[in-house]
């Protein structure tokens, strides 16, 4: 028992002499100012949301979709407007709506390019139930139009998976590469 | 008129597989034709072929970072990749052409390649002196 005793002083006073609590408190402050910067990390939180209420394209898995991943416009109301930003086919748009700038919902204003790239998804149209690829390509080579700001961006993940990233001007491969508003082109219907 | 051609080609492939996964994650920047861009976006139809073709050019275009970075499986990147010389280049395509396998592309896409230009640039010259070379200028 002594010798325990022996033990657990000499490792005390070891303790004591090679620390101290001021760099006990400068360590432990280190540690608790670190654990409130970890949520600030660019963690991919949108993705992972979106695999709990169902997988990508999938019928519904936009609607199931937490409001909170969906942007501004995160409504629900169907409508058939093509100059509201509910429009279904704008389901991942960012950006002006072309049928609020002189165009129409697939087709780019008078004196406007479009863009020879552009981001490629699907939206679910409640209508008939069925999912299509979209095409959403920007119209070139104006100044921006500035009516119906339009940012949905379903399914859009963060910067660091690029390809599935819309923050991009996709006039960046356009001889004019202003940018003037955002057309939604229908590829096709998608598979399951 | 030529986004009447987009909207048949990939409306007539309207089921889940490799020429969908080619519109959802490669088409946007290649192009529905896969013709790329010139000077911005390098084709793949008569390109990737002849990529595939040699062993360092199947391991360039394993590890650039459009094919190694997607959200594409392993399995779904090789079947895309053979879907695109089967539909753009089935001229040039050989049948000792060999395939890619997903034990391939799992073997060589997380490889990170640093000098992408310059190691184009090394397996071009290696391709362009036994044969035809991929397209220059990217």
């Amino acid at each position: 028992m002594q010798r325990l005793d022996r033990l657990f002083e000499s490792s005390a006073r070891s303790l004591a002499q090679r620390s101290s609590r001021r760099s006990f408190i400068g360590v432990l402050g280190r540690i608790l100012t670190g654990s409130l910067l970890v949520p600030l990390l660019p963690i991919d939180r949108i993705h992972r949301a979106e695999a709990a209420s169902g997988p990508e394209g999938s019928p519904g898995a936009a609607e199931k979709a937490p409001a909170a991943a969906k942007g501004k416009s995160a409504s629900k109301a169907y409508t058939e407007d093509q100059e509201s930003c509910d429009y279904w086919k704008y389901c991942a748009i960012d950006g002006f709506l072309c049928s609020c700038c002189g165009g129409s919902s697939h087709t780019c204003p008078p004196g406007t390019q479009q863009s020879v790239v552009s981001w490629i998804g699907t939206c679910h149209n409640p209508a008939d139930g069925r999912d299509y690829i979209v095409s959403y390509n920007d119209c070139c080579g104006k100044a921006s139009c500035g009516n119906c700001d339009c940012y949905r961006n379903e399914r859009e993940r963060p910067l660091y998976r690029l390809s599935r990233n819309n923050d991009v001007n996709w006039c960046m491969a356009n001889t004019g590469s202003d940018y003037h508003c955002t057309v939604s082109v229908i590829l096709g219907s998608a598979g399951p | 008129m030529a986004l009447l051609g987009v909207t048949a080609a990939v409306g007539s492939a309207a089921r889940a597989g490799p020429a969908q996964d080619y519109a959802l994650h490669c088409m946007g920047c290649h192009g529905a034709n896969a013709q790329g861009v010139p000077g911005k976006v390098p084709p793949l139809a008569h390109s990737l072929v002849r990529f595939m073709n040699n062993a360092a050019g199947r391991r360039y275009v394993l590890r650039v970072p459009g094919a190694a970075n997607s959200m594409l499986s392993d399995a779904q990147l090789a079947a895309v990749l053979n879907w695109v010389v089967t539909q753009f280049d089935a001229d040039e395509l050989g049948a000792t052409t060999p395939r890619f396998g997903e034990q391939e592309v799992a073997a060589n896409r997380h490889t990170p390649m640093a000098g992408v230009l310059a190691t184009r640039a090394a397996v071009l010259r290696e391709i362009a002196a036994v044969g035809p070379a991929p397209a220059t200028g990217y």
